[in-house]
């Protein structure tokens, strides 16, 4: 007896068209609480898969029986072991193909915005929430913050019909590994992040963010200026485009603030978060789209399924952006950064510094978890 | 130690090793000892999470060079 299985890909399309899904988790409780799929159409419910090997009926007064029932495990053994006994059961039910494994490979395409001379797209890697951009103008293609499956980014280019010559990190990550080096060395694209993340000389090119304020792509101008907004790591940017898109990298989240502890110097980072969000962004008017690098909260996705806010908004709905004493708020972002921290972020960290390198298996393995990068500083 | 039963799940991933191990202590009496030698990382926490939840006692616990292996003793 073989039962269906759904490929990632499969559920991440069912989601987008707003079905209604069960997800039956059969992970340990406590991989579960940490890190789970989540949807605004999701039901979800945690029995881990050995409590099925005492009794195969351990849960079948908490299972729907005319919905469709998706069981999700870290790999895809065991939630197919348990598919099997809820099918023979009479239940709806299929296993997520390769687990959290592959769910957390697998990205969401949606275009933010598009006129004439621009493009620009979100790409959401779902289950870390990291988010990265491609902005097309006249043929030519400049990538923000690439996740490390390059396929993403080259295939998106082919189908508009661009060359990618441009590829930004709006800081050196600690949550996923970035694909910024990689795609360059593909594409012959430059590649461009702060002197001051890197820490040393990296065994990659890079054009430096300091000395590259404007970037310019395109026949028209579309310009990307790299705002200073420091807080997260000491060499954060933020990238302004035509002066109507803030791609904040994690600066600044549609919840919250980035968390200013990732580097053992909360209080010293919080004073420079504090810097930015008062005095650097202050100009900015309240109507700039501001498109972070991630997201914690499915309250941060809008109608559209895009990761975005308003400034404006943003300003009035965080506590943090009110609070203008400036001993205050960083008592606030220090003191509030959660103590768990992004599962590998020192090995990741070092990994796009350029100063260790891993295969694919490795890389996949490190990445596993959800992207912890935010202060929570909801209503 | 001496185990009364040993489960060799080694190279088998998730749910095998859990099953097997179920499996092994079905035969055993209350007391008896089990060994399970495992190579799926992945299969330490459920493991662990499954002798707390069926009131079993885990004895020991060890790994070496990627092979885990754990004495387990059967609930009365």
């Amino acid at each position: 007896m073989a039962v269906y299985n759904l490929s990632a890909e499969q559920l991440r399309d069912k989601m987008n068209k707003g079905e209604s899904l069960f997800i039956l988790d059969v992970r340990n409780e406590g991989d579960y609480e940490d890190w789970k799929i989540e949807g605004k159409t999701i039901e979800s419910l945690n029995i881990p898969y050995f409590e099925f090997l005492d009794d195969e009926d351990v849960a079948d007064d908490r299972l729907p029986k005319d919905k469709d029932i998706v069981t999700v495990c870290a790999k895809g053994g065991s939630s197919e072991y348990v598919a099997e006994i809820l099918d023979g059961k009479g239940f709806r039910a299929a296993s997520l193909d390769g687990g959290m494994k592959a769910w957390s490979q697998v990205y969401n395409t949606i275009l933010v915005h598009e006129e004439e001379q621009l493009k620009l797209y979100q790409i959401n890697r779902l289950a870390k929430g990291c988010l990265s951009y491609m902005i097309f103008s006249k043929g030519e293609a400049a990538v923000v913050d690439p996740g490390r499956h390059l396929d993403v980014y080259t295939e998106l280019a082919a189908r508009e019909g661009a060359k990618i010559t441009h590829i930004l990190d709006s800081h050196v990550h600690a949550d996923h590994i970035s694909g910024g080096p990689a795609l360059a060395k593909k594409t012959g694209a430059d590649y461009f992040v702060t002197t001051s993340d890197l820490q040393g000389t990296p065994p990659f090119a890079y054009k430096p963010l300091e000395e590259n304020k404007h970037i310019h792509f395109g026949d028209v101008e579309v310009e990307v200026l790299a705002l200073e907004t420091p807080g997260h790591t000491p060499g954060s940017v933020s990238f302004f485009i035509n002066k109507r898109f803030m791609l904040s990298g994690d600066t600044i989240f549609v919840g919250g603030l980035g968390r200013p502890d990732l580097g053992g110097k909360a209080r010293e980072w919080a004073e420079m978060l504090y810097d930015t969000v008062f005095n650097q962004l202050n100009d900015l008017a309240d109507d700039v789209l501001v498109l972070p690098a991630h997201f914690a909260d499915l309250s941060e996705i809008n109608e559209q399924g895009i990761v975005g806010e308003r400034l404006g908004t943003i300003r009035r709905n965080n506590k943090a952006m009110q609070t203008t004493e400036k001993a205050a708020f960083t008592e606030m972002v220090a003191g509030a950064a959660s103590t768990e921290t992004p599962p590998n972020y020192e090995a990741i960290i070092a990994i796009n510094r350029g100063e260790k390198s891993v295969g694919e298996e490795e890389a996949t393995e490190l990445e596993i978890g959800p992207n912890r990068c935010a202060v929570h500083h909801h209503g | 130690m001496k185990a009364d039963l040993t489960v060799d799940a080694k190279g088998l991933s998730c749910p095998m090793p859990i099953v097997r191990a179920k499996k092994g202590i079905d035969q055993l009496n209350a007391g008896e000892v089990m060994e399970l030698i495992t190579t799926d990382p992945g299969s330490v926490k459920d493991f662990q999470s499954w002798v707390n939840q069926t009131r079993h006692e885990l004895l020991e616990h060890r790994e070496d060079g990627g092979v885990y292996t754990f004495y387990v003793k059967k609930a009365e």
